[in-house]
């Protein structure tokens, strides 16, 4: 349970969104202490179907993704294409604080449950839009998953190796971008609601969010007069793995010293960065004997101790036994019926010894009782009756 | 202009490079006054250099540095806007008296230091919170402000390492890959305007000023909470996978007309593979039994690929993307800096701020917040502050110091502005 002291302890947001940048958004409004309650399609959110799954077994309570995005969340289902489910998402609008959506632009209207309809009803609600490209503008109706989203956000192009294809990042990064910005968004909205006693729309596009994080390319071009393309590999081979040396001008001579090469100090190949850079391939055959003979997380430390800016390309086990991580208590336990106690990755930030707050994701409709009878006050039996005719 | 969201929130800016830089900026475009705290013999590196060699002025407007090249170099610009400049020597005894008089008269601040550099100059939160007890204090650290590696230096480049984020991003060879965008740079600078939302309500609710530990290689690896949990529920370790995707195909990057034109589909069910045979007149070779269902698309997605950049090499990768799109397949073209900047959708929604400001001289399109508040506008347009720019009304006018004074100090260093720095790397 929230702790009605905490940063939002004092706020319920209502959470109609699915996928990765919503929930992600709503987890770290929840991480902070709001209550938030998801409002699920009958089906459930659409994240319930994507893996990773629980033992690689397809089911709603088992997706590794959900679980992740929905901790500390209550979920109740409804269907808003019913009247009987727009009468209800009203009525809890009403009491909410928050509401965030992320279907496409036009759908809520359609429901009769737009910004404009629900704000007379509730004029302290703040209302947040996650699209993929906004809510206006001639893209507002395309479709967006992670890879069309990191191609049009200018990131695409930029990533992989010159004489290939581009390359998508890992995982949702795009995605999960948006959800940060969205958080950040919400937050300032807050911070106005505060203020002023108002609420307000807020219109967040995945595209923009993504267009914001690149800061190299639009720039270099406009200025450069040239766009940054792909470029070689920065990172080189160890014993175990891949490290990213980053020799900075200043600790050119002492890594030269440590690997025991003081012949490279004056080497004109190796001048500055910028030669190094082009000379990576002649600097890589120089450095891969000592690296042989390391594994990347002794490079990373030895660097680091020279004041190098390196870094070691961790993988996720890697992770899990880092003592900086260890020491933080990063990843944390979460229990949960279908999967039992599995670490999750923890708090992004940590705001004074505020809890960061991580129970479990909810199963699908776990709340219908407790918000639908306990909050609305529908008698069980309306609940029986609402179940029978597909509202909830 | 009506009301901006974070107007009377003053915060003290000790940031430089791209990730601090990054969330004032956002924090200034919704109207908080951000002061910019620099010395003139340790201001933001992204100032450059004081003579810019030849091999060096790529990035100044019309590649020209000018007469004060530290006030025109297009990271400044563009990651410095909506701020206030000024210099102050804080290792000084007079310095560090007058930023402890400042720090008493801001409701934030914030700082990207090694945490040892900051335990030196006598700037960490314990010295703070004495002189301002109501102080929201985020330190945008590298790993943190405690473990064994709270000192260790790091770049966005290198976040992605240590973030994890490089041990899923690459070709199918499984070779990591970093993303030359420094990614995580941006993400934590746009997160941090939450965090330091969130210490700001702290505050609010409890009258207090508080500590914000952020750690930007954590922020990198809750990116990748899927990946975490393949692993702790499976024992899965996920490896670089391309542009492939777990379940859906096609999906991928394909070649367009054009010198490095490109174009990304993705198709993720049974619709909209039929809306890319629409989108496509219905090619012989999309009917073939092996691609009717997802499976068989997805086992036979080489196949699949080879004739989708038969047909995108005929493409303009915009004119594709509407293709696409018009029949209700997920694709985007691969967009370039200038292509970006210069984008119809972004332009639609008036997206890129594009004030002209006089140390530049002429229009370019600097990133705007990625989001839009009905009752709370963006801007408007407040170039990047020159060095020390904003002195006199900081110092003057929100401290209250004399004429003579501000002068004495100038003359002893503490304010100089006079830039005084080594040859950028």
């Amino acid at each position: 349970m929230p702790q009605s002291n905490s940063i939002l302890g004092d706020l319920t947001v209502l959470d109609l969104t699915q996928g990765v940048p919503g929930p992600y958004c709503t987890k770290l409004l929840a991480a902070l202490g709001a209550r938030v309650v998801k409002v699920e399609p009958l089906k459930g959110d659409v994240a319930r179907t994507m893996g990773p799954f629980f033992h690689d077994e397809p089911h709603p309570e088992k997706s590794g993704l959900f679980l992740y995005l929905n901790t500390s969340k209550e979920s109740i289902t409804l269907n808003l294409e019913t009247a009987t489910g727009q009468g209800l998402l009203k009525r809890l609008a009403a009491k909410a604080d928050l509401l965030v959506e992320s279907y496409p632009p036009g759908a809520m209207e359609g429901w009769g449950l737009g910004y404009r309809r629900l704000a007379p009803l509730n004029p302290r609600l703040i209302y947040a839009a996650i699209t993929n490209f906004g809510q206006s503008g001639p893209y507002k109706d395309y479709k967006s998953p992670e890879i069309v989203a990191e191609a049009l956000g200018a990131l695409l192009y930029t990533i992989g190796l010159p004489e290939r294809e581009p390359l998508k990042i890992g995982g949702n990064a795009a995605l999960m971008t948006g959800g940060i910005a969205a958080f950040s968004a919400v937050m300032v909205a807050l911070h106005q609601r505060d203020d002023t006693g108002e609420g307000q729309f807020i219109d967040c596009s995945l595209m923009e969010a993504t267009v914001a994080s690149q800061i190299h390319s639009s720039i270099h071009a406009q200025f450069g007069d040239h766009d940054p393309g792909r470029r070689a590999s920065q990172l080189s081979k160890t014993r175990d793995g891949w490290v990213n040396v980053g020799i900075q001008q200043a600790t050119w001579r002492p890594f030269c010293e440590m690997i025991g090469r003081p012949d490279l100090i004056a080497d004109p190949r190796f001048a500055d960065q910028v030669a190094r850079r082009d000379n990576a391939a002649a600097f890589n055959e120089v450095i891969e004997g000592w690296l042989a003979t390391q594994s990347k997380e002794e490079v990373y430390h030895k660097l680091q101790a020279i004041r190098s800016i390196a870094g070691y390309v961790a993988t996720v086990p890697d992770l899990l036994q880092s003592e900086q991580y260890r020491q933080r208590s990063f990843f944390r336990p979460v229990d949960h019926p279908f999967t039992g106690a599995v670490l999750y990755p923890g708090p992004p930030f940590q705001v004074g010894d505020q809890p960061w707050r991580q129970e479990r994701a909810p199963l699908l409709g776990e709340h219908n009782e407790a918000v639908y009878c306990g909050e609305l006050g529908l008698p069980r039996a309306e609940l029986a009756l609402l179940r029978t005719q597909g509202a909830i | 202009m009506p009301r901006q969201a974070l107007e009377g929130i003053r915060i003290l800016d000790l940031t430089q490079v791209a990730v601090g830089p990054y969330s004032t900026l956002m924090l200034g475009l919704m109207g908080a006054q951000v002061i910019k705290v620099e010395s003139n013999r340790r201001p933001d590196t992204s100032r450059g250099a004081v003579k810019p060699r030849a091999n060096q002025v790529a990035l100044y407007p019309g590649q020209d540095p000018g007469e004060r090249p530290w006030n025109r170099s297009a990271h400044l610009v563009h990651r410095n806007r909506y701020k206030l400049g000024i210099t102050l020597d804080a290792t000084s005894p007079e310095g560090k008296a007058l930023f402890m008089r400042l720090a008493a008269q801001c409701d934030a601040l914030m700082e990207n230091y090694r945490a040892s550099v900051i335990d030196r100059w006598g700037l960490s939160y314990a010295v703070l919170s004495e002189v301002n007890p109501q102080l929201v204090y985020l330190k945008l650290s590298s790993q943190g402000n405690t473990g064994p590696e709270r000192d260790y230096g790091s770049l966005g480049s290198t976040m992605e390492c240590t973030g994890g984020l490089a041990s899923i991003t690459g070709y199918r060879d499984g070779v990591p890959l970093m993303t030359n965008e420094t990614y995580p740079d941006p993400v934590a600078g746009v997160l941090a305007v939450g965090a330091l939302l969130a210490g700001l309500r702290y505050r609010r609710r409890t009258g207090r000023g508080v500590f914000i530990d952020f750690s930007q290689r954590e922020v990198t690896t809750c990116l990748l909470g899927d990946a975490v949990l393949d692993y702790t529920m499976n024992g899965r370790i996920q490896a670089p996978t391309g542009n492939r995707h777990p379940t859906y195909a096609p999906h991928g990057v394909y070649p367009c007309q054009g010198e490095d034109c490109w174009i990304a589909i993705a198709v993720r069910n049974d619709q909209e593979w039929q809306g890319l045979q629409r989108a496509l007149g219905g090619p012989a070779w999309a009917s073939d039994p092996m691609f009717a269902d997802a499976s068989g698309r997805w086992h036979h997605q080489e196949a699949l690929d080879a004739h989708l950049s038969a047909w995108s090499r005929g493409q303009e990768h915009y004119q594709a993307m509407h293709l696409l799109q018009a029949h209700g397949v997920p694709a985007g073209a691969a967009l370039k800096g200038r292509e970006v900047a210069q984008d119809p959708h972004l332009e639609a929604r008036d997206w890129w701020d594009r004030t002209v400001y006089p140390e530049v001289g002429r229009a370019y399109s600097y990133i705007s917040t990625p989001w839009m508040l009905s009752k709370s506008p963006r801007g408007p347009g407040v170039p990047a502050p020159g060095l020390g720019e904003h002195n006199g009304f900081v110092y003057s006018e929100l401290l209250g110091v004399s004429e003579e004074e501000l002068q004495r100090l100038e003359e002893r260093g503490v304010i100089a502005t006079e830039p005084l720095w080594e040859p950028a790397m």
